[in-house]
This record gives C-alpha cells, structure tokens and sequence, in this order.
C-alpha cells in the first residue's frame, strides 16, 4: 500500500457517494417517505465531504509516488490538482449546509427552505466539478483511454471554462506560505475553532457523563451551531495549510492518524443521533441520569477531541516519519 | 549588550537541556500538548459561559454554570505549570520576547475577569438570572475579547522571537 494506491481507492467515495447523494435528494423531492430520505442524502453528504479530506490529502504522496515514472505530466497532475482544490471548496460547503440542516431536523425548528435550497444547488455544483476532477485525474495515467499529454491543447470547451476558477496549485502554494503572519494568523485561528468545539461539545459530553447535572440537557444542543463554525473554521485553516505545505503533512504519521481520528469523530456522531443515544438525553432534565450507551459516546467523543488534539500538536515532531521506498 | 546572562545559565541546566533536545516524546511536546489542553479547558469553559451571558442558548440556566469554574482554574493551573516548564525549556527565546511579556498581562487581565465574574455574577446565590445578566454581560464580553487576544500572543510566540537560544 503506497499513497497512489490509498489515492485511487479513496477517490470513488467523494465521486460516486456524491451522485448517490444527489439522487437521494431529487428522489426525496418527489414526494412519498421523503423526511428519511432527504435526511439520508444529508447524511451522505456530511459523509462525502469527511471522506474528500483523505482523499485530497493522499493526492501529494500519490504525486509524489509517480511523478518520475516515464510518461506522467507534471501539467496534467497540477490541472488535475487545481480541479481537486475547486472540488473540495464546493464538497465542503455542501457538506456543511447539509450538516446545519441535520442540525435543525433534530429540534423542533421548521426547516427554512433555504438551506435545502443551498444544499441542492452546491451539491449539483460539486457533482459536475467532481466529475472534471475524475477525468483530469484519469488523464494522468490511463493510456487506454488515449489521454493528452499536455493539458494546454486538449481540453474539452467545458473543460477551459471551468480552467479559469481552478487555482495553480503552485501559485496557491505559494500564497499560503509567502507570510509568516498569514501562517500565524491562520494557526492562530485554527486555535480559536479548537476551543469553539472543545468548549460547546465538551459541555455537553460532560452533561451527558454526569457533571453539571442541574443543566437540562436540550439547551446544551443549541450550541451546537459554535461547535460547527469551530469546525468549519479549523477545517478550512488546516485545508489552506495543506496547500501550502503538504508534503510536510503528507510524509508525517501524527497528520495522518489525526485525520482518522476526525473521520472517527464522524462515526461517532453518526452514532450518537442514528442509533437513538441522542433522543434518550435530549429530553433529560436537571438531575437526570443518561442512559449508559450515550455515556459512552460522549467518553468516546472528549476522548477523540482530545486525540485530535494531541496528535495536531505532535504533527510537528513527527515530520518525515512516513519514508517512501524508492 | 546580549541578553542576561542568567537566561544562559538556565539554559545550560540539565533539565532545560534534556526538555529542550530530548528525542523523548514526554519532553517538550508533550509539555506543550498539556499548555494546549489547559488552553481548551479554561479557554474553553469560558467561552460557553461567556457566551451563555451574552444571550446565547437562553434555555441553558445560569447558576449551575458555577461548576465550570472548577474546569477553568485546573485550566489554568496547567498551563501555569507547564508554561513555566515552557519557559525553563527556552528562557532566552521566551524572556527576550517583547510579545511574550504582552500575552502574560493580557492573561493577567482575563483570569482578574475571570474573578470578576466568580465573585460578583455566579458568587451571590440570591441573584435572579436577569441580575446575573445585567452584571456579567460586559465583563463576559471583555473575557472574551482577552482570552482570544491571549491566544493570538501565545501563538505567535512562534513568529516573534528574536533567539531561539541563548547567542553564542
């Protein structure tokens, strides 16, 4: 198992899920038992973008693991990398509107329209971008579909005018990392939305766990919104580092089981409200007890966090652990 | 004129040596990964409180947030600790930066807001909600204006130091 290989497996959740999950959606607007479905697509959705993060990610090492070997172009890896970071920005923002409306399902708050409105527009978007960044990427190297070799003359008209809105990855690059202030103040910010989350989503586990028992529980949901622009906010900084220095990251264990620990965190989200923990606290009182299976998912979610952290602050005494055989 | 020659002379301790060049994952990473999780729990706490005091999840009731305290003073005590083991690791790299001195008074200003708010809004259990509110809402406002700013000095700590050791 090398980078290109983890790259080519992980590159058909967020272009196929994503279709699936459009699908989902148009079929929900048709009507029938459309509240599972729609929030199945959501939920797909949420998933696709977790899932968009490794993938993009293992495209450095990928690059890295071919960018010698005879017949791969440099020009077609950084057009099909510029498709990627477009992709990505549309997959994020699809998946985070989804999860603001998986959010509001889950009280008694009418969904507004507009959000799904946003859902269906951004997710057609992503769709189609992911579909561009599918065949930039097959162009790389598959032969057999008698691919261009230089990505100046062949692309398709569509093709040209999505070119425009896709950055050079080196330029990109270099933006990122041309400031020691712009790194500061994106690291700093990254801290912001670490306390944004730790603080909202630790008050709640810790309710759930016990402490604090006088504060009702339904309350303590409603700042789960702080919890997801704190996510969103390290989410976008640490995109935006990768970028700028991403074999650095790419080369590093700590990076990497960091990412598997918020893919996790994923898992235990969806656990926490699929398999019912989270209706049996919402209702809790002051002085109530939680049952002990939603104990568990919040001991598992402080204790994910907290990797999280732990293994982000290790990222830097972990560099060039992972050594690439040539 | 270099810098104190004291800051030498710590730095030339065993320890500060071992904390500083160890290869060991229980040194200075890890003492910096605890100053992190002290971060996340005072920093933290405080902002859901704060916030709390400026409107925010209304349904949530005010008194039992005194609890929290107790998460945002061991808070505190950790990176009080490791910030000086921190500090003992780099003392030039620490004691000769401008913005280090900066982050310490900025910190000194939010914990005496942090009192502040101990005492006079969660101290007295005779005070309705609306009482608690109308005397926290601006400290709970310049809390969090200091703790993000104590964040910002801390991180750029990174970015601003003129030695990263005593100058040879």
């Amino acid at each position: 198992m090398n980078f290109a290989h983890l790259h080519l497996m992980l590159n058909h959740f967020p272009i196929i899920g994503t279709i699936v999950g459009l699908g989902l959606f148009l079929v929900s607007l048709a009507g029938g038992r459309a509240e599972d479905l729609r929030r199945a697509s959501l939920i797909v959705f949420v998933a696709m973008a977790l899932i968009a993060l490794p993938t993009f990610f293992s495209g450095t090492g990928a690059q890295g693991a071919i960018k010698k070997l005879p017949g791969v172009s440099e020009s077609l890896i950084e057009r099909h990398q510029g498709a990627a970071m477009l992709a990505l920005l549309f997959m994020e923002i699809t998946g985070a509107f989804s999860l603001i409306e998986l959010w509001k399902s889950q009280g008694a708050v009418r969904s507004r329209g507009w959000i799904l409105s946003f859902v269906l527009l951004f997710s057609l978007v992503t769709v189609g971008l992911m579909a561009r960044v599918g065949t930039t990427g097959g162009d790389i190297r598959h032969p057999e579909i008698g691919a261009a070799q230089d990505a100046g003359t062949e692309d398709s008209a569509i093709g040209k005018i999505v070119s425009r809105f896709e950055p050079s990855p080196d330029k990109f690059a270099e933006l990122m990392t041309a400031s020691k202030w712009w790194w500061a103040f994106m690291m700093d910010l990254h801290f912001v939305g670490l306390v944004l989350v730790i603080g909202t989503i630790g008050i709640l586990d810790l309710r759930i766990l016990g402490f604090a028992k006088q504060i009702p529980i339904a309350p303590l949901h409603k700042l789960l919104p702080w919890a997801i622009a704190g996510f969103g906010l390290n989410l976008v900084t640490g995109v935006l580092a990768f970028t700028g220095m991403g074999a650095y990251y790419t080369y590093d264990w700590a990076f990497w089981f960091k990412i598997l620990a918020i893919l996790l965190l994923g898992l235990n989200v969806a656990a926490f409200y699929l398999t019912g923990a989270f209706s049996s606290v919402v209702g809790l009182g002051p002085g109530e007890d939680a049952p002990p299976f939603a104990k568990f998912v919040a001991a598992s979610s402080l204790f994910l966090w907290f990797a999280v952290i732990t293994l982000g602050r290790y990222i830097q005494s972990f560099s060039d652990t992972i050594v690439v055989h040539k | 004129m270099g810098p104190p020659a004291f800051l030498q002379a710590i730095e030339n301790t065993g320890f500060s040596t071992w904390l500083r060049e160890s290869e060991s994952p229980f040194a200075f990473y890890f003492i910096l990964l605890f100053h992190t999780f002290g971060l996340a729990l005072l920093v933290g706490a405080n902002v859901v409180v704060d916030l709390r005091l400026l409107g925010v999840a209304r349904a949530i009731p005010l008194a039992p947030l005194k609890q929290f305290f107790r998460i945002m003073w061991i808070g505190f005590a950790m990176n009080a600790i490791t910030g000086v083991l921190l500090v003992i690791a780099y003392p030039t790299k620490s004691l000769t930066n401008r913005n280090f001195y900066f982050k310490l008074t900025v910190i000194a200003l939010a914990v005496s807001v942090m009192h502040k708010l101990k005492t006079r809004v969660f101290g007295d259990a005779s005070l309705s909600e609306a009482e608690m509110t109308a005397r926290g809402a601006a400290l709970a406002k310049w809390s969090l204006f200091l703790w993000f700013g104590a964040i910002a000095a801390g991180r750029l700590l990174a970015y601003t130091y003129k030695y990263l050791t005593y100058p040879s």
